[in-house]
């Protein structure tokens, strides 16, 4: 910086006005009362992610090509981004800025590209420190599996203990195989175990093994059971009826079940829905029975849809009183409700109308009123409410190294919360293994601002389907692939909120030419930005935060 | 994604004394950018008097020569013969005037040299008013606005004047528009006037947060509001004959209230105001429409 020119006699000045010097000298940066400062916020759709998956990141590279640098990044927050790509209600697209100026991105769909796109990749098996803990974890879920890939990739010693045949839990036993086909989970799985997960199927806690011996040999234990507990209907006659989940596991296993030509289904949520499309596919007429109306059903929205799209039938409104044999066949007593008040979880009641009962005939009944984690085999340590575990009695389990997770903590949710809960109960293992506390998150701001005239309109694009006419008679996966045309082309809507990409607008809107360049990145040179604001308020994607200037 | 690749190199330096968000400097950054190092710069009063910097400083790194207020057309014309006279025809002479030294104090010497057909680019940077000795109106200051001498009991009662009618009459070789909002755009036509023989004349909107009472941080949004609404289109008009449009391109155009409730000066306008406003809009664009349409 130049020192400004004094005069000091008329000698020293020149013969005419010229310009001796330029305006360096003069630090405009002291006129700023707010500062420009460069902080990137978390995507709206990274925040909502359960898993917490880098997607602004990830589709930035989709959209150049760069596949297996987005596979590797997504394996860094999930070991499952095949089965996520598929089954996953997709929390992201729903928070997505993009809806607001004209569709959201089609993130799931993406999700799958990268893992199709990817699979036959593995994980590059880091030199990892060794680890003298081992770790046993009870169920091979969503959970568990996400738990036992953070673990074995930090060097623990873990071994899985599965009840069936095969690992996979509820993502085998109960996800239909035209949602998650099996060579994709198979896959997945058995990358975690090249990190040298043991996996011990046919291994029933309570049953083969028991929770004081694990707790005698393993250093830590992670109980994620799942939540495989049918509830009951409570209704004469339920003998009848079978339960969905054994339904989908008998199905899935490949078993034959004989449900007849009309199957009636009682139960609104995803259990329900999966029954019911299940039942159309072994060539039965299924209709759903659900005690209130379509918006409180408690499925994901698109499986309802897709439901309705293959011709599930539904019965709004109406409760099961009774199950009886008639003429080698089920009558199903039910009666008509309407909605009262509003109940504890916010949905109004159902309630009976007086003397409106009606009957439905039909070859098998499935109920799939919700189910609940059996806990059991750990009842002696374990204060639980309705089946969930209570938030007291898990804190002092902890303190004495066993972990409670996925649905057997939370009662039924989706397979991305199971993830969540597996991740970072791997963390609270290593936390707790090495007698550390648990750190204090930063809390970044949501990139909620997008300065949309930097965008161009361009329609979302839809996923390709299997034509419902080819669905009735196959489990073939009902939803296909993206092309690399289309995933290109979808990932580059991405808005990439939050994260600079370097598109220059900074630079470029600068009146004070105050921002300096340097490969790929941007820095603000205070000695002379005035603090005017252009930048912040003309980048595209939040990048850059106004804060009072310290005076 | 919209996307803008500028010219690295920067002629106008930091440090100069253009108010937060000034319009006028981004511009002139633009221009610079798109002219080259190889230009002399003939500045009449205006705000960029100040803001180059006070004697013995400037923040141009090309020369600069200060010249009295009528006189930027006239005083570009004879540097433009001297360096004509050393055989030097490479070296940009570039005039550079606010909207008082173009469509008031300076128009005769303008129209003299235009009508001369001198070999000059001639650029108003419009932030319609006399902003720097305190905000008073210009024959740039849009209709209805507020000034110190426009008060807001008395706004100012007539349109703007159109300098690119006057531009296109003399017939010169270029005559366009442009705004900061599009710097792509901007440094395109000064690149194509460069390559152009004869008067070539650029009319830049350049919004004055402190003139136009806005919030800095607006500069740009308000430059490009002011094309979505039509008030200020952006268009390229050569030999006085071909009209071509660049933007808006987007059907429909935004109301022109939008542009005009995030500005102070516009603040005390009834409903009536706004609508007497986007007549005149409505009005200058079907003629633009029609001078485009003329001319293809």
């Amino acid at each position: 910086m130049r020192k400004p020119i004094v005069f000091t006699s008329e000698r020293e000045m020149p013969p005419m006005a010229v310009s001796l010097a330029d305006m360096s000298h003069n630090r405009t940066g002291g006129w700023r009362y707010m500062r420009p400062i460069y902080s990137e916020k978390i995507a709206p759709c990274k925040n909502a992610c359960p898993v917490g998956n880098d997607i602004p990141r990830i589709l930035s590279l989709v959209s150049e090509g760069r596949y297996e640098e987005a596979w590797r990044l997504f394996r860094q927050t999930s070991p499952l981004p095949g089965v996520c790509g598929r089954v996953c209600y997709h929390p992201c697209e729903t928070r997505c800025n993009r809806k607001d100026f004209d569709e959201a991105l089609s993130i799931a769909s993406l999700e799958r590209f990268v893992a199709d796109a990817c699979f036959d990749l593995e994980d590059k098996i880091s030199d990892r420190p060794k680890r003298s803990e081992k770790i046993a974890i009870v169920g091979s879920g969503p959970a568990g599996l996400t738990c036992a890939y953070f673990l074995a990739k930090d060097g623990y010693a873990v071994t899985v203990f599965e009840a069936a045949s095969q690992p996979g839990g509820m993502l085998r036993l109960g996800i239909p195989s035209y949602r998650l086909p099996r060579e994709v989970l198979d896959r997945e799985i058995e990358l975690i175990a090249r990190w040298g997960v043991e996996f011990r199927t046919n291994t029933k806690i309570g049953q083969d093994i028991d929770i004081e011996k694990l707790w005698e040999q393993y250093d830590a234990l992670f109980v994620a059971t799942g939540a495989h507990h049918s509830r009951a209907l409570s209704i004469p006659g339920e003998e009848f009826a079978l339960t969905g989940l054994e339904f989908l596991k008998a199905v899935n296993a490949g078993q034959t079940v004989n449900i007849g030509k009309r199957t009636l289904i009682i139960g609104g949520g995803n259990t329900a829905m999966d029954c019911a499309r299940t039942a159309l596919r072994l060539g039965a007429q299924p209709l759903v029975v659900y005690r209130r109306t379509r918006a409180e059903m408690p499925a994901i929205a698109e499986e309802i849809e897709e439901a309705e799209h293959e011709g599930v039938q539904f019965e709004f409104l109406a409760a099961p009183t009774a199950i009886c044999r008639r003429d080698g066949k089920l009558e199903v007593h039910c009666v008509r409700m309407q909605l009262g008040e509003p109940d504890r979880s916010g949905r109004r009641r159902p309630v009976p109308i007086p003397g409106s009962d009606f009957r439905i005939l039909t070859d098998s009944v499935l109920k799939a009123v919700g189910e609940e984690p059996d806990l059991s085999f750990l009842s002696e340590h374990l204060e639980t409410s309705e089946g969930i575990v209570m938030e007291r009695a898990q804190g002092l389990l902890e303190r004495a190294g066993i972990f409670i997770g996925g649905d057997a903590q939370t009662g039924p949710s989706t397979v991305a919360q199971a993830m969540r809960s597996g991740r970072e109960t791997a963390y609270a293992i290593m936390r707790f293994l090495r007698g550390e506390r648990k750190p204090k998150a930063p809390q970044l701001d949501e990139a909620l601002r997008v300065n949309f005239s930097y965008f161009v309109h361009k329609p979302r694009v839809p996923t390709p389907q299997l034509p419902v006419s080819e669905r009735t008679s196959s489990f073939a996966e009902t939803k296909r692939a993206l092309s690399v045309d289309q995933a290109r082309t979808e990932a580059s809507r991405c808005f990439s909120c939050g994260v600079c990409n370097t598109c220059d607008n900074c630079w470029v809107f600068c009146p004070d030419a105050a921002i300096v360049r340097t490969n790929g990145s941007y820095s603000v040179n205070y000695d002379f930005c005035k603090g005017c604001g252009v930048c912040a308020e003309e980048c595209p994607r939040s990048v850059i935060s106004l804060v009072e200037e310290e005076l | 994604m919209r996307n803008f690749t500028l010219p690295a190199e920067e002629l106008m330096g930091s440090g100069h004394l253009g108010c937060q968000g000034c319009g006028g400097a981004l511009a002139m950054r633009y221009v610079l950018k798109a002219a080259g190092d190889n230009t002399i710069v003939v500045l009449p009063a205006c705000c960029w008097t100040i803001i180059a910097g006070p004697f013995p400083y400037s923040s141009l790194k090309v020369p600069l020569l200060h010249t009295a207020f009528e006189t930027a057309a006239v005083a570009a014309s004879g540097v433009r013969a001297a360096l004509d006279i050393q055989g030097d025809t490479e070296t940009t002479v570039l005039a550079w005037a606010g909207d008082g030294g173009t469509f008031d104090i300076g128009l005769q010497s303008l129209s003299g040299a235009a009508e001369r057909n001198e070999n000059i680019i001639y650029i108003c940077y419009d932030n319609e008013a006399y902003m720097n000795t305190g905000i008073q109106r210009s024959g740039a200051t849009p209709f209805l606005a507020w000034t110190t001498t426009t008060p807001e009991k008395t706004p100012k009662s007539e349109p703007k004047k159109d300098i690119m009618a006057i531009m296109v009459a003399h017939r010169i070789p270029y005559a366009a528009t442009a705004t900061i909002s599009y710097p792509d755009d901007l440094i395109r036509k000064v690149q194509r006037a460069k390559s152009i023989y004869g008067t070539k004349f650029l009319h830049v909107l350049a919004p004055c947060p402190p003139g136009w009472r806005a919030p800095s941080e607006l500069a740009i949004k308000l430059s490009r509001l002011a094309v979505h609404t039509r008030v200020f289109p952006l268009y390229e008009v050569e030999n006085g004959e071909r009209y071509t449009l660049n933007e808006p391109k987007e059907e429909p155009a935004l109301p022109v209230s939008e542009y005009l409730k995030l500005q102070g000066r516009f603040s005390h306008l009834t409903e009536n105001d706004v609508e007497a406003i986007q007549e005149i809009i409505e009005k200058r664009w079907q003629r633009l429409l029609r001078m485009v349409r003329e001319s293809s």
